[in-house]
């Protein structure tokens, strides 16, 4: 199923991101999945996030889904050439893998092999055009396909709280005007700023899903406000969990602001997307006290 | 020879559109680099305003530019180029041109052109050699053949199975990098290391970004810093600056040209057999710019005859002295009584009568410069001694701190200028810190420490430096009111003044890898070079070539039975450079480096086709002759040469018109 | 015009044969050259002979330069080049019987490949891209060399890649706003062609 066909029908969508393992052993995952991501619409899969070398998205899509998950492949343009993006476009279509998570990808330099060659033959923009060609049956190259083109939800992503939110829409623009059919945002913090942007991002008339970390403590926030592109947290909410440790460690006020982000934004969104960060198990007590499972 | 040039014309479908979107259009077309240095214009320019001008566009005007990527010098040859009312900029140039501009200019800027891969990046020689510089070199595993540049999908690990009949897959003309890698392993018996070498992974963190652009950042700074240009060859004072001054042995047999300062060469007043004293005025001053000579030594005149100059390599007319050893003092020679009760016109006639000229190599005689009609509020004191090896005027700040203030007190009393500015590069951490504790509690005179950069003595140069003044073209420095003397001078000056004594002597650096003992010396004027040379111990062996004055600017001399002159600061040995010079290939270092800002690459061009008014229309008399273009010149053409032909060549056409 | 870093002294020390022959290069004059590092090796090493000059990328200028040393030339049994990649090759190509080691790895050095050493670089991709970005160029600006927009991975304006450098596109997106241009941004999806010549 399209997640684009859920947002047409007016469903407030829910989706959570997974990283795939170093090794190919999925069991882990797929229990955590089963046990604490019943409620959400779909799975996301990084792929090699940041940087670093895992097992593939498009596969562990593929077990998703045998277990009963819908999933959002994520595809980036810095570990492939426009051949290779192509063709594994068409091997997850054989799959059934029908959404798609489209980026340029973190550069080779930050991650955990930085010898290797970054690709970058083509980009977010570029992917997002070039997958719309391949659903009107024709390749990169100008070949037609045969047979029944694929049909993919083409997402992309946004950041809502990036120090430059002129530049954000101008990109943003420009990847609607190439076919994102939806978008997700990095992780918000700060509700203000993200209701403005939507404010301004509305006119393009695509859904866009409000990005979640669920904050893990103080020093962490401090560490993703500082260093994450795109994040922006508002002073008082790292105060917030300074106050007691303990509760933050344990989750609970991180579940609380999370909660509270979504209540506040759910009226300017189209859904929420939760990246978990190994924290799976604090998604059903996020979308319960948000209200929407 | 490869042509590397960087940039063609976009196509008419993005050309069009790029034209029909403005008016008033400004056509700025580079030059190109790295290509044969032909007469002929490039064509980009004229074509590309005649797409525009059938397209009905105006044409505010067109401009072809050396080197645009040359931001500085491009920035005010734009200033000048640039008509009042252009709306937009069209430019003709590599990436790098189009990016200077966009830079620099106020007006929208268009690019009409693509840059040109050649698959890497080239040398400073129109070869087919390309190097990528991807920072691992290969060419040790692969016999010297680059497979990163020569292999189509640079492998590094061996060929790919491509090939068919030794042609690379992707060009049937190219061949395959790994059969000739091969090929040339097996002739040095070497195919065995194919097999047994590690497995290659490239590492792409390799080119390390960070180091790159402080590298970049840091050789701008250098190269722009106090003016434009310069360079910095390898200075080896160390041979003679720990060497303390000594006094040279008295010679036998002085010879003193008339003529060893700019002007007219003086008048004999001695003939042969007459009994000098020293000190005593053997030579008149003859014009108002000419300088007065004086016995270095006492003893008797030998002879008044022409001998070898030897700066000119002519014979011109010279006294002969054979000192008596006694250096009996002539009665002119005796301190000024009230010398603070001097006034300027006393001081320029004691300056004038004791034959001071400018020590620091140019001879220029001192009254005259300091006689100015404009008003001077700044002396500046040249002790940067920016010519690599030399150490003379260091050891005279050294030695003589206390007289080159008196001298500078002098000077400044003596043109009515406010301040003096002694500037002294950083290599010379010890006069610096002299001259600081003696000049601490004098209110106008200060010390200016400069980095060490070539040619930071010329007068020019040294005033941009300090002062930030531009002296105008064909201008003195006088003209933005300075005066600017040599340390050396000043200290005659005090001499002249507290001692009477007229300028008689010298320090001069002996040095050069090639000299046995480098050191520094008090010499006579009049002395022969040869005793000099002898005296530091000789050369070390027989392929050396000598030179009066640094390596940059000093004048080569095959004779060492010359004397030293008032100018003469250092006797330099060195193996010879051999070169021949190849043609120009536009590589735009000589004018990387021109301290004037010039574009030295034309004076051989056009000297070579003897099109002297391009010489003259190329600033040929605002060059200083500091030699940077020739030290620079990638395909070793002796640009220098070329110019002071053309000066000669010039001063002709004009005396003709 | 490149720049060049001498290779560890341990692979200089093994490549060396025991009868070297070494030529330096110390031009391109006025760019970074480790002089001083290279003359210590030489001298530790030893070998049967050595050559300084410059400007070896140009075959005439180093043969005549090398006429002086023919015989220990011909008596080495290898020669190592401290100098740029082309220089070395140039060295190799004239002794194409003979081991020729390379003592240093090239760098880039952004400008016009003779001309002053400049801020900014030129990629020569074959399809300028600097009339939709303001005169900066989303090759050499962009670490990722993008020519869609900016990746989102810049924070505080800096480049993911590297906290020193400025986001390429960040920079573009200010200039085209400070002139007024940022409609040029919504030109058509742009793919780089790599087959242009």
């Amino acid at each position: 199923m399209r997640i684009t066909e859920l947002f047409d029908q007016g469903k407030f969508v829910i989706t959570a991101e997974l990283a795939p393992p170093k090794g190919f052993h999925l069991d882990h995952m797929l229990k955590e999945a089963k046990e604490y991501l019943g409620a959400v619409t779909a799975i996301n899969v990084t792929d090699n996030q940041s940087s670093n070398m895992k097992m593939g998205s498009m596969a562990t899509c593929k077990a998703l889904k045998d277990n009963g998950f819908e999933s959002i492949f994520q595809l980036t343009c810095r570990d492939r050439n426009r051949l290779a993006l192509q063709s594994d476009l068409l091997s997850a279509a054989y799959f059934g893998i029908e959404n798609l998570l489209l980026l340029t990808g973190d550069h080779t330099r930050v991650g955990d092999t930085p010898q290797a060659k970054p690709v970058f033959d083509l980009d977010s923009v570029s992917l997002i055009h070039t997958v719309k060609l391949l659903e009107q049956g024709v390749d990169l190259g100008g070949k037609e396909l045969e047979g029944e083109p694929p049909k993919f939800a083409k997402g992309a992503v946004v950041s809502p709280c990036s120090d430059s939110i002129d530049a954000q829409l101008s990109k943003m623009e420009r990847k609607v005007m190439a076919g994102a059919e939806y978008f997700q945002t990095q992780a918000v913090y700060d509700s203000e700023k993200f209701i403005k942007f939507m404010e301004r991002a509305k006119q393009f008339g695509v859904p866009v899903m409000l990005g979640l970390i669920i904050p893990k403590g103080a020093g962490a926030l401090n560490f993703l406000n500082n260093n994450i592109p795109g994040i922006s947290v508002p002073p008082d909410m790292i105060e917030e969990l300074k106050k007691d440790p303990e509760r933050a460690k344990a989750g609970i006020t991180g579940v609380e602001i999370t909660a509270r982000i979504i209540r506040e934004c759910r009226d300017y969104c189209q859904g929420v997307h939760i990246m978990t960060l190994g924290w799976e198990s604090k998604v059903p007590d996020v979308l319960s006290q948000a209200g929407i499972a | 020879m490869e042509d590397y040039t960087k940039f063609r014309l976009k196509g008419n479908d993005e050309l069009i559109p790029l034209l029909e979107a403005g008016d008033d259009l400004f056509i700025l077309a580079c030059n190109k680099c790295f290509k044969e240095f032909t007469a002929e214009d490039e064509p980009e320019c004229d074509e590309l305003a005649g797409i525009a001008a059938g397209l009905g566009k105006k044409i505010a005007g067109c401009a072809k530019l050396d080197f645009l990527c040359n931001k500085t010098l491009t920035q005010k040859r734009l200033v000048e180029a640039l008509p009042q009312d252009a709306a937009k900029i069209i430019v003709v140039a590599c990436g790098l041109g189009i990016q200077t501009i966009a830079d620099i200019a106020d007006l929208p800027v268009c690019a009409a052109t693509d840059s040109v891969s050649y698959g890497g990046r080239h040398g400073m020689a129109l070869t087919q050699k390309l190097c990528q510089a991807c920072g691992q070199c290969y060419l040790n595993l692969t016999g010297g053949i680059c497979p990163i540049v020569d292999c189509s999908k640079s492998l590094v690990n061996g060929q790919c199975g491509g090939a068919k009949n030794g042609k690379c897959e992707v060009d049937k003309e190219k061949d395959c990098a790994w059969e000739n890698i091969y090929n040339r392993l097996q002739a040095q018996n070497r195919a065995g290391e194919l097999a047994s070498n590690p497995i290659e992974l490239r590492d792409y963190s390799k080119v390390d970004y960070k180091f790159i652009s402080s590298y970049v950042s840091s050789i701008r700074e250098k190269r722009l810093d106090g003016y434009y240009g310069g360079l910095h060859p390898s200075e080896r004072k160390e041979l003679s600056e720990h060497i303390g001054l000594a006094v040279f042995p008295e010679p036998a047999t002085v010879v003193i040209p008339l003529s060893q300062h700019t002007g007219a060469p003086a008048q004999p007043l001695v003939s042969a057999g007459e009994h000098v004293k020293l000190g005593q005025k053997i030579g008149e001053a003859a014009g108002y710019v000419s300088a007065m000579l004086h016995a270095s030594v006492s003893g008797e005149v030998t002879a008044v005859e022409p001998r070898k100059h030897p700066t000119t390599g002519a014979d011109v007319l010279s006294v002969v002295i054979r000192s008596d050893g006694k250096n009996e003092l002539h009665e002119s020679v005796k301190p000024y009584e009230n010398p603070d009760s001097l006034t300027a016109d006393d001081i320029l006639e004691i300056v004038r009568e004791k034959g001071l000229v400018g020590m620091g190599g140019a001879a220029f005689p001192t009254a005259v410069k300091l006689k100015s009609a404009k008003p001077i509020d700044t002396v500046l004191l040249n002790g940067c001694e920016c010519e690599p090896l030399l150490t003379a005027d260091h050891h005279v700040m050294l030695n003589y701190a206390d007289d080159i203030i008196y001298g500078l007190k002098v000077l400044l009393r003596t043109v009515g200028a406010e301040k003096g500015i002694i500037v002294v590069e950083d290599n010379k951490p010890d006069v610096i810190a002299l001259l600081e504790s003696k000049t601490s509690d004098i209110g106008n005179i200060e010390i200016l420490e400069a980095k060490t950069k070539y040619p930071q003595g010329a007068e020019k140069m040294l005033i941009k430096k300090a002062l930030g003044r531009q002296v105008p073209s064909g201008g003195l420095p006088l003209d933005v009111g300075v005066v600017v003397s040599n340390v050396s001078t000043v200290k005659a000056v005090s001499d002249a003044i507290q001692k009477g004594m007229p300028l008689i002597e010298r320090v001069v650096t002996v040095t050069g890898e090639k000299i046995e003992k480098p050191g520094n010396y008090i010499v006579k004027i009049g002395t022969p070079v040869m005793e000099l040379v002898s005296y530091c111990g000789g050369v070390t062996d027989d392929d050396v070539a000598f030179k009066l004055g640094g390596p940059m600017m000093g004048v080569a001399i095959s004779d060492l039975n010359v004397p030293v002159l008032k100018g003469t600061n250092g006797v330099i040995a060195f193996a010879p450079e051999d070169s021949e010079p190849s043609e120009c290939i536009r590589c735009g270092r000589c004018v990387d480096v021109c301290p004037m800002e010039l574009y030295p690459l034309y004076f051989p061009k056009y000297a070579g086709a003897g099109n002297w008014q391009g010489v003259k229309d190329k600033n040929v008399r605002d060059c200083m002759e500091c030699g940077c273009c020739d030290f620079i010149c990638s395909a070793k053409i002796p640009i220098r040469d070329a110019i002071k032909l053309g000066k000669k060549e010039v001063a002709a056409m004009e005396r003709k018109d | 015009m490149l720049i060049t870093q001498l290779k560890p002294k341990e692979t200089i020390a093994s490549i060396a044969g025991s009868k070297a022959f070494y030529i330096t290069c110390e031009g391109c004059r006025e760019v970074y050259f480790p002089e001083e590092e290279a003359a210590q090796l030489r001298e530790e090493a030893a070998g049967i002979g050595s050559l300084v000059t410059d400007y070896i990328c140009n075959p005439d200028n180093l043969m005549f330069q090398l006429e002086k040393h023919m015989e220990k030339l011909n008596a080495a049994d290898t020669i190592v080049v401290f100098s740029c990649g082309v220089g070395v090759q140039t060295v190799s190509a004239c002794f194409t019987g003979k081991k020729v080691y390379a003592g240093c790895d090239t760098y880039p050095l952004p400008g016009g490949q003779g001309v002053t050493p400049l801020e900014y670089d030129c990629d020569q991709c074959g399809e300028c891209h600097l009339n939709s970005t303001g005169g900066i160029c989303p090759i050499t600006a962009c670490s990722k060399s993008l020519v869609n927009g900016q990746c989102g991975g810049a924070k505080y304006g800096k480049c993911e890649v590297d906290k020193d450098m400025d986001c390429g596109w960040e920079r573009i997106y200010r200039r085209l706003e400070a002139a007024g241009l940022t409609d040029s941004l919504l030109y058509p999806v742009k793919i780089r062609d790599f087959a242009v010549e």
